[in-house]
């Protein structure tokens, strides 16, 4: 074994210097050649679309005619455009009222779950939480419309019983946006449950037993060392449920049509009709780069206060 | 009095398990209603409240999808675009992976960094000028239009990266001195060293695909080269609607493939969802 460990040695030795003299060339043709097919697939479908956006932002387009130059009509467009601005609101409250919800209630049962000691009712719970997350979005909104239906749904059923008067939950101004929140939370909390949780269980026990020893209860455990060292995971869930929330597009675009009127519009199912619906490429193009500013603002957010955290580890 | 204390601990830690159970009974019970409904014969659809354990079941249901769309073309058409694509971007990956693990070229940072930013890019930003490629090179309403652009998966090349690295360089060396040329390099030492990463991204990417809904929808337009959840969709819009218990026996045929591989897979599939911070 002793001897096999130094032969390795001294191989790596004699690689290494081998490497340096002769194989640096062939190091870098073949870098090149492993990197390229990924490399010029981005470029086609990444990099360049994205200039694109860029630039069709500045054309009048409706893919049928000839493109012409718009300037800046297109932005000025949505500046006035209050239909598209209800859109963008409506996006924000929904984005917002997720995340609350994935935060609020996915942080106490991830809690809750942690705690458990017995492996079956913690391996069934994970399962429960995190299933519906592989569901296609397609099939859960087809479902949920079901559910809510007014007369044979299930889901106005129960309610029902339990003395909520049946509405039309998708069809109602008032309830249709709270109805998709709950879909979207039956669909995605299992995401946030799983991060919350590796989270919690990455919290090292002595810590607690620290605290034990210091006297500290039950609620200042809490404050004092769950909430500071799962904090990075809260941020990191926040960002990518905000991320998630402001693209959505498949319950609405299935449930509601973004309806009643536009109480559930969003801006992706904007952006989708004004594309290829009503054939507006430059305006939808403006919408779309909407989008991905909100995305590039909160992702440098995270970065930043990543750095912070990192420091005082 | 330790007794009386310990006593009421137990039962509260009782009283939030059964808590607990009852969530997640609730979570699981759409799932459990949509098989129950979709098994109904005709004569006793949508009974409210529903009967969750049914004593006459029929697959009729099911056969009459069928009937109605090219569902038998729609499963090959989704099975073709998440076969083809997870394969696809397994080999783009690990190639671009072991290239910013292992080798030393110039502007290899600088590459791998401009592809890490490409996580932010949403999928909307991207749409509008592929869907005008595809226009132009005629391939929209064909599969290629879906496959192509899934062939480069950005978090597949960071993960591989990240899991080549940590395989000991000296392996390869030893393998080098023997004169493997790289190719042999990665498939013979570094990716059958790779098996749980590997099959994390593959279950990853394949449920990715097999479920996303925005880009087929705007790229396919055929029914029969419609993948199920596009075709789904377009089945319960069919003629003024479907049958709603034919929707239901399409969407049970959906859920059922990932309700399978779940519990195989149960293990890779949340690690590679937590460790990939994305959604599906």
């Amino acid at each position: 074994m002793a001897t096999a460990t130094t032969s390795t040695g001294s191989t790596t030795k004699h690689s290494r210097r081998l490497r340096g003299m002769t194989a640096r060339r062939s190091d870098t043709v073949a870098g090149y050649l492993f990197a390229a097919p990924a490399v010029l697939l981005f470029l086609l479908f990444f990099a360049l679309p994205l200039l694109a956006t860029i630039g069709l932002s500045f054309v009048h387009w409706d893919l049928l005619t000839p493109p012409r130059a718009a300037g800046l009509a297109n932005y000025e467009r949505l500046l006035g455009d209050s239909h598209a601005l209800r859109v963008i609101g409506n996006t924000f409250v929904f984005t917002f009222a997720s995340v609350v919800l994935h935060l609020g209630p996915g942080l106490l049962m991830a809690l809750a779950v942690q705690r458990r000691s017995s492996r079956p009712l913690k391996y069934f719970l994970r399962t429960a939480y995190f299933f519906p997350l592989l569901i296609s979005w397609a099939a859960v909104a087809l479902l949920w419309q079901y559910a809510m239906h007014p007369t044979f749904g299930v889901f106005t059923h129960y309610l029902g019983a339990l003395g909520v008067p049946t509405t039309s939950w998708l069809t109602s101004p008032t309830w249709s946006l709270p109805a998709l929140l709950l879909v979207d939370f039956w669909h995605t909390i299992g995401f946030t449950f799983v991060i919350l949780l590796a989270g919690l269980q990455a919290i090292p026990v002595n810590l607690y037993e620290a605290a034990i020893v210091d006297g500290a209860g039950a609620l200042r455990r809490f404050w004092n060392v769950t909430l500071p060292m799962l904090s990075p995971t809260l941020f990191f869930a926040t960002v990518v449920s905000f991320i998630g929330a402001f693209q959505i597009f498949e319950p609405m675009y299935i449930m509601t049509n973004g309806g009643p009127g536009d109480a559930t519009r969003s801006i992706v199912q904007l952006l989708y009709e004004t594309a290829f619906r009503s054939f507006e490429v430059g305006y939808a193009s403006v919408l779309a780069l909407v989008v991905f500013a909100v995305i590039f603002i909160v992702t440098l957010l995270q970065f930043r206060f990543a750095r912070r955290w990192v420091h005082e580890r | 009095m330790t007794d009386r204390t310990q006593a009421a601990r137990l039962a509260r830690r009782h009283a939030l398990s059964l808590l607990l159970v009852l969530t997640g009974l609730l979570m699981l019970a759409p799932v459990h209603w949509l098989f129950v409904t979709a098994l109904q014969p005709a004569g006793n659809a949508f009974s409210v409240p529903p009967d969750w354990l049914p004593d006459k079941v029929t697959f009729h249901n099911f056969s009459a999808v069928f009937d109605l769309i090219p569902y038998g073309e729609m499963i090959l058409s989704s099975l073709k675009i998440t076969v083809t694509v997870t394969a696809g971007s397994l080999i783009t990956s690990a190639l671009a992976a072991y290239a910013f693990a292992r080798l030393r070229f110039p502007g290899r940072d600088v590459i791998f960094f401009v592809l890490l930013a490409a996580l932010m890019l949403p999928q909307q930003l991207t749409v509008i000028p592929t869907f005008i490629l595809m226009r132009n090179l005629g391939l929209v309403d064909t599969h290629a239009s879906v496959i192509l652009p899934a062939l480069v998966n950005v978090l597949g090349i960071f993960l591989l990266r990240q899991f080549f690295l940590s395989i000991p360089p000296e392996l390869d060396e030893a393998a080098r001195i023997d004169g493997a040329g790289h190719l042999r390099i990665l498939f013979q030492v570094i990716l059958p060293l790779s098996g749980p990463a590997l099959s994390a991204l593959a279950i990853f990417i394949f449920q990715l695909y097999w479920n996303d809904f925005f880009w087929p929808n705007i790229f396919l337009n055929s029914p029969g080269k419609m993948t199920l959840p596009v075709g789904l969709v377009a089945l319960q819009g069919s003629q003024g609607g479907a049958p709603a218990l034919v929707v239901f026996a399409a969407i049970a045929m959906i859920v059922a493939p990932v309700l399978v591989l779940f519990l195989f897979f149960q293990r890779a599939l949340i690690e590679s969802v937590a460790s990939s911070g994305l959604k599906g």
